[in-house]
């Protein structure tokens, strides 16, 4: 030991009586942050983390079109998923790091209240996950505004991501304070694993009204937010419904270092976890009354009326054939493979009676048929169409590709069925259908007989080898005089010439 | 008087580790001597405010542990060395202390200067950028102490705090120990008699839970002289004579 770097007398003045407690606390609370922040766990998840989002949720989000509402729902559903499970075993590993290095007691006997010392340790750890997250935000949210034609950044989608890592930190690291044992962030790891797993599961195969508590309820549809403003009912529910999670874990650590706190902290501790909990509770309740409408999910006490005015764009419109083919100013980048899909399509049915005079995309809600999502409507027939999932989108479930799939809903709608799937005939009578088939044939001579279906009865493979036999003026001829007949179902298959 | 036991007991299930300890001590440095399992561990521990006694009476620093106010007060002027440390092995040595300065809730302005202090006193300033985790045991004892004196406690309570020390560095925190007893009370509980009769002014042995000597370092000595006691040195032959007479 070396000789004392201030005098004696000086230090004894020092330690007379001290009122340190009412000395700058914010101060002292902003250095003791920094200190955890600095050695924090954390830091050493954060490239796990940052590889995570690189390769699930960043790429998913950059397969789908730029649209803002449609790449933030990644956020809660991809990002959550992904990094829950090692926010909360890291935060259970600082949460137990009293018990793990054995120095409980040597920090029970400062002044500073244990609720105060671990919310300060716990603060620091959720500092990072934050920080982690929002970089990842700006990096998801920097490329999609470099894409974007349309449309500004939504939050709740990011408001939801943020509150559930924000719970699953809180409860791991509650749960390492309070129980005294080296494999419970392990345990937390995995129990958080499973309530995911179990989260999703409900998510996607359950239908009642408390899945959606689940962050990865909220993937939305692919023009979510285009037509109608986002919905922002469910995610105000889940927000509530996990910062009550997150703020019951953080009173439940208060009431673990209750014993031999003052009243007043008591007191404290068990009213943030009351309000947690009954925050949680509400939200609850509130999504129990939740039902889903043609734009989302709908609670009634959080809607606000003005969500269900459409919101006003300008169409972006190509004229290839002298039908206009208008979309979504969002999907800009997608109306020159648009009008090239429907091109031999317009082509083929131009200057018919009952074709299309216009092409223009609506929401998906709006088209009546839903297994096509398209409809020919009006005196002037306008074929409006939801826009099918894009070149590269991930959330693709058919086998057709983007440009089959406007091929097919523009031929079968304006035929008035329905091509045959790979199950059969769904709807429309079989004339259509054999009508449709030539014609797809012919707009689309990549098409398989796997997209378009087995042709069915013997009767129908005549009509439609009699039918493709014509020559496509010939074809064009006959649905010129029975366009609006075959619409109508009044065309037998023997009646094809 | 800063520390004031008055008849403490302090029982963990059926076995009863400390048995109706009177103690009183002001400023000076008071060496807790006594065997294996004598209860000094105990004593500092209830002194440290981390257990409650199961009975009997203690007062800090003029207060009262008992009560939440009282307690916060005497943990802010409290510096506490435990037997065994614990430590986070990932915080250097200056963040460490700061750490406890922090905790112990000093003014945030007076922090650097303290534990720039604390850390030269204990002879580890040129470790003071080091983790923990790379220190030997000597040094981490150290690091102990600093933690322990960082905020120049009132009260400072030390166990076994020379255990892993070399000799050069036992010499030095002994006069250390002399320095910090001339204006706090330091409570130094050991096995070893030679750093009580090199630093403490005033001595108790404990023995089965109980005190069974109250006095000088010099009166310790005296009462081994003549007896034939154990030892090799009049401290040691003391303390074996005194342990031999409250055994018998």
């Amino acid at each position: 030991m070396t000789a004392v770097a201030m005098s004696p007398r000086r230090l004894v003045r020092r330690s007379a009586r001290l009122p340190w407690g009412a000395a700058v606390p914010f101060a002292a609370a902003g250095r003791l942050l920094r200190l955890e922040m600095r050695r924090n766990v954390m830091i050493w998840v954060l490239p796990l983390l940052g590889a995570l989002f690189w390769f699930d949720a960043y790429r998913t989000a950059m397969s789908y079109p730029a649209v803002w509402d449609l790449r933030a729902s990644v956020m809660p559903d991809k990002v959550v998923i992904d990094f829950a499970t090692f926010v909360a075993g890291a935060s259970a590993w600082m949460g137990s790091r009293e018990t793990r290095c054995r120095a409980a007691d040597l920090v029970t006997t400062t002044g500073r209240p244990g609720w105060a010392r671990l919310s300060a340790t716990l603060a620091a750890t959720l500092a990072w996950v934050m920080a982690g997250y929002l970089a990842c935000v700006a990096v998801l949210y920097g490329a999609t505004a470099a894409q974007a034609t349309w449309g500004t950044p939504p939050w709740w989608p990011v408001a939801v991501g943020a509150a559930a890592l924000a719970a699953a930190c809180a409860a791991g690291f509650a749960a390492g304070a309070s129980f005294a044992n080296r494999f419970v962030p392990w345990l937390t790891a995995v129990a958080v694993f499973g309530l995911e797993v179990a989260g999703f599961r409900s998510a996607v195969g359950v239908s009642d009204g408390y899945r959606l508590l689940s962050p990865s309820a909220s993937v939305p549809g692919q023009d979510t937010g285009l037509f109608h403003p986002y919905l922002p009912d469910l995610a105000i529910a889940q927000v509530m419904f996990l910062t009550g999670l997150a703020v019951a874990a953080l009173g439940a650590l208060g009431l673990s270092r209750a014993a031999g706190a003052g009243i007043r902290l008591r007191c404290a501790a068990a009213a943030v976890a009351v309000a947690g909990l009954a925050a949680a509770g509400v939200a609850t309740g509130l999504v129990g009354t939740a039902r889903a409408g043609p734009d989302g999910v709908v609670i009634g006490v959080l809607h606000d009326a003005a969500s269900d005015h459409p919101v006003p764009y300008t169409p972006v419109c190509a004229d290839p054939t002298g039908v206009p083919v208008c979309i979504h100013p969002a999907f800009r980048p997608y109306l020159a493979e648009v009008t090239a899909a429907l091109r031999p399509a317009l082509s083929l049915l131009a200057g018919l009676p009952g074709a299309p005079v216009r092409v223009s995309e609506v929401a998906t809600s709006l088209v009546a048929s839903t297994n096509q999502q398209a409809e020919v409507a009006g005196r002037s027939p306008v074929y409006d169409f939801a826009m099918p999932p894009t070149p590269g989108s991930l959330v693709r479930t058919a086998g057709e590709s983007f440009t089959q799939s406007l091929q097919i809903a523009f031929v079968t709608t304006v035929i008035g069925g329905s091509a045959p799937g790979p199950n059969g005939p769904e709807t429309g009578d079989l004339a259509q259908q054999a009508v449709e088939t030539v014609l797809l044939r012919q707009v689309a001579p990549e098409l398989t007989n796997d997209t378009l279906g087995p042709p069915g009865s013997a009767a129908a493979v005549a009509a439609i080898g009699r039918f493709a036999a014509l020559s496509p003026a010939a074809r064009h001829a006959w649905l010129a005089g029975h366009l609006g007949a075959l619409q109508a179902g009044r065309i037998t298959l023997e009646e094809l010439p | 008087m800063n520390v004031e036991v008055a008849w403490v007991t302090r029982r963990f299930g059926r076995n009863q580790a400390v048995t109706g300890v009177d103690l009183e001590t002001g400023t000076g440095v008071f060496g807790l001597l006594g065997p294996n399992g004598a209860g000094k561990t105990t004593l500092l521990r209830m002194m440290a405010t981390v257990i409650a006694p199961s009975s009997g009476t203690l007062r800090l620093l003029d207060r009262d542990p008992g009560s939440y106010g009282p307690r916060r007060e005497i943990r802010r002027r409290l510096g506490y060395l435990p037997q065994n440390l614990g430590y986070y092995p990932g915080f250097t040595v200056a963040e460490f202390v700061e750490y406890f300065a922090l905790l112990k809730e000093m003014p945030p302005g007076r922090i650097p200067g303290a534990v720039a202090t604390a850390i030269e006193r204990v002879d580890l300033g040129t470790k003071a950028r080091a983790k923990l985790r790379t220190l030997s045991g000597g040094m981490l004892r150290r690091v102990g102490i600093a933690q322990a004196i960082v905020n120049e406690p009132g009260l400072l309570l030390l166990d076994e705090p020379t255990a892993g020390l070399d000799p050069e560095q036992r010499v030095a925190f002994r006069a250390l120990l002399r320095e910090l007893g001339q204006r706090a009370t330091v409570v130094v509980s050991t096995h070893l008699v030679e750093d009580v009769g090199a630093a403490c002014s005033e001595v108790a042995l404990m023995d089965a839970g109980r005190i069974v000597f109250h006095g000088t370092p010099d009166e310790l000595t005296a009462r081994g002289e003549g007896q034939g006691a154990a030892g090799d040195a009049p401290l040691e032959r003391g303390y074996s004579a005194v342990l031999a007479q409250a055994r018998s």
